[in-house]
């Protein structure tokens, strides 16, 4: 039980909590995302791609860590461009980059604690906040053990853990079960199907499967561009007997891929 | 926000570097302990002056914060949440500043039970060089901080420390001047030449002036998340150089800035005796000096009107004398390791020769041999050398006692009298001793 801000509980007024209208983003001097419309409400999207196809790029732009070379892009109802404040969507955000970066000499509890303070969280609000994300995830008995010391499962369920202290609207998660045991994994499942119930979450992954057990969304790109969205069971119909992969969603997505470079 | 900061303190290089420049800095007064015996402000300005020893370290610790943070790579992360970057550093900067406060007032307390019972005049003076050496050492963590965010790299640590010194001890030699050296360098011109030296509190608000500006420098260097922004830090530094350079004291100003005159006022004995006074400074001495002085003043009562003994608080830089009285004897006042009277067996002698060998304001006219030949005689020993005799061996002066004493106590006496009497006009006293003329 923990006590509920009434903003917590106010209807969300915005269409889409992310929209992007031929959005452009550039990875370096290389246009990663180019020309992406996408529109995403609540729920857990899984974000499917080749290596190179963008998603990590999608992910820094949608985490306003990098800004869009073009486009639009509209985060939980506000425009996010160049000049935009981004301080009120920031509080909305939660993000576990790719490259999870952490002090290793703060413990687990110590580091979602500085993070929920740099979140602008209300000072009265955090130590209950950091407890109940650090055992939604699974780390309670590790809470005070240094992050130098967590397995490399742990660490990533630690990243969990600090992007969803806040309660975001937005959850952007670039490949969360890296390192992750078969176990952990179905814990994570829940813990996505969990969040995305009254928020928009957006899984990053090469796994496909995790994506079909647990997401209401499926998003795959190429090259910069959105190829498909839809739901699990409509990527699973994409397949064929023929196409490559060992369950019916790998086979979807391979033939999904195979259909656009054969169009190409 | 206090959490925080506790975070970072416990976590961050923060303890140890406090750690390691409270060690580096008790080492080196503890080293030099005969160069602040002498009081409370010769203390604080040396340790001031070792400052180009414990400001090059404290930019490495705060450089190895800097690329520790940089190793963490959380860049990316900390790039996307609410909180705005010049806020994000407050915690580091604070955690950091307080390392620096505590290092640098626990060396100085390591120093203070050597001279807490001889030490006595503590003058404002010495809490403003305090606050400005804590300062000067919180600036320097925040510009390694923001040297090492610059060049986040394993050598920037080393290069900032060895740099660092190189331009602590050679940057200020390009000013012929000492007031902008002291200015910009706050360690510089601390050097105690006598227990009256202090730091003027003009010249403290100049170095805390260019401090400030520092700071302000290090601030965006280690603020701006984008490289390219910091040049932006030479902003604050220009603003600063100019009015620093506008507001420093100089010429004779800085001169006097220097001195303390309250130190130099004298305390004197309040009993029956003959009066006895020393310097403020040396207060804690009187005590120590009064029975020696009166054994001086009562060898002196027989041949010269000399009645009271005073420290002579004479200064060279700015040049300074006490004034001239007939009925006073100059006594040299200095404190040993300890801060108790140095070469205690000597203060008689030197009280002696000084009133019979002239007064400085005679220059090259007085007569070192004089002074030494009446000085033994009323000391009725003859002169020698060693720990409280002459310095070096004087047959001439010993012949010239031999003459004195075998004359009848009358006349050895009246050219006594007169020798003094010559001597304080800076005439030729030589000539009255033999009895060549009166």
């Amino acid at each position: 039980m923990r006590p509920v801000s009434a903003a917590e509980t106010a209807p969300t007024l915005v269409p889409w909590l992310v929209h992007a209208q031929s959005l452009r983003v550039r990875a370096g001097k290389h246009l990663a995302v180019d020309g992406l419309d996408l529109a995403l409400g609540a729920g857990v999207h899984g974000l499917l791609g080749p290596n190179g196809a963008g998603k990590t790029t999608l992910m820094r732009a949608l985490s306003t860590g990098i800004k869009p070379a073009g486009g639009t892009l509209t985060l939980l109802g506000a425009s996010v461009d160049g000049r935009a404040d981004l301080r009120e969507v920031r509080r909305g955000l939660g993000y576990l980059p790719q490259q999870f970066g952490f002090y290793p000499r703060f413990t687990v509890r110590e580091f979602v604690e500085y993070m929920a303070w740099l979140k602008e969280m209300p000072k009265a609000a955090i130590p209950d906040a950091v407890q109940r994300s650090i055992d939604r995830v699974g780390l309670t008995a590790k809470a005070d053990a240094k992050m130098k010391t967590l397995s490399g499962g742990m660490l990533r369920r630690a990243g969990i853990a600090q992007a969803i202290v806040n309660e975001p609207l937005l959850l952007l998660l670039d490949e969360p079960t890296v390192g992750l045991d078969p176990e952990q994994r179905l814990d994570f499942r829940d813990l996505l199907r969990d969040l995305g119930s009254d928020s928009c979450v957006l899984v990053s992954t090469h796994l496909v499967e995790d994506v079909v057990a647990a997401c209401t969304d499926v998003l795959l790109l190429n090259e910069g561009r959105l190829l498909f969205q839809g739901t699990p069971d409509d990527l699973i119909a994409r397949g064929g007997p023929n196409d490559a992969g060992d369950s019916p969603a790998e086979r979807g997505y391979s033939a999904l891929l195979r259909q656009h470079r054969s169009n190409a | 926000m206090s959490r925080i900061v506790g975070i970072e303190i416990r976590r961050s290089a923060a303890f140890g570097a406090a750690l390691l420049i409270a060690v580096a800095g008790a080492i080196v007064l503890q080293a030099t302990s005969g160069r602040w015996s002498s009081g409370w402000m010769a203390l604080v300005m040396v340790q001031r002056e070792y400052l180009i020893v414990l400001v090059p370290l404290t930019m490495a610790a705060g450089a190895w914060q800097s690329y520790r943070e940089h190793r963490a790579n959380v860049a990316e992360l900390f790039a996307t949440v609410p909180r705005p970057r010049a806020l994000q550093i407050v915690p580091a900067l604070i955690a950091t500043g307080l390392a620096a406060l505590v290092a640098y007032l626990v060396s100085l307390a390591a120093a203070v039970p050597r001279i807490i019972d001889t030490a006595s005049y503590l003058p404002a003076a010495a809490f403003a060089a305090v606050a400005v050496g804590v300062l000067t050492l919180v600036v320097a963590f925040w510009l390694g901080l923001g040297l090492g965010r610059l060049r986040p790299a394993l050598a920037t640590a080393p290069a900032v420390a060895v740099i660092g010194f190189a331009v602590l001890a050679f940057a200020p030699q390009i000013f012929s001047s000492g007031a902008p050296a002291a200015a910009f360098f706050p360690g510089s011109g601390m050097s105690v030449f006598n227990v009256y030296d202090t730091v003027g509190g003009r010249i403290s608000a100049t170095q805390a002036l260019w401090l400030v500006a520092l700071a302000a420098a290090a601030f965006v260097l280690f603020a701006v998340r984008d490289h390219r922004f910091a040049p932006a830090a030479l902003a604050p530094l220009v603003v600063g150089a100019t009015l620093t350079a506008l507001v420093m004291p100089t010429g004779d100003a800085f001169e006097r800035a220097k001195l303390d005159p309250v130190a130099q006022q004298l305390v004197c004995t309040k009993d029956d005796g003959p009066r006895v006074c020393v310097s403020r400074a040396n207060e804690s001495m009187l005590r120590e000096v009064t029975p020696k002085a009166r054994h001086a003043l009562e060898l002196l009562s027989t041949t010269t009107p000399i009645v009271e003994a005073h420290e002579d608080t004479s200064t060279f830089s700015p040049k300074t004398a006490p004034a001239p009285r007939a009925d006073t004897v100059l006594m040299n006042v200095q404190p040993d390791k300890s801060g108790h009277l140095a070469f205690p067996g000597r203060l008689e002698l030197q009280m002696l020769t000084g009133a019979f060998g002239g007064p400085v304001r005679c220059g090259d006219s007085r007569n070192y041999t004089v002074g030494t030949v009446a000085a033994f005689f009323l000391l009725g020993r003859e002169p020698a050398t060693g720990l409280d005799g002459t310095e070096f061996e004087d047959p001439e002066a010993v012949q010239l006692y031999r003459d004195l004493t075998a004359l009848p106590k009358g006349e050895a006496d009246a050219r006594m009298t007169a020798v003094y009497r010559a001597s304080q006009q800076c005439r030729d006293a030589m000539a009255i001793l033999t009895g060549g003329a009166r």
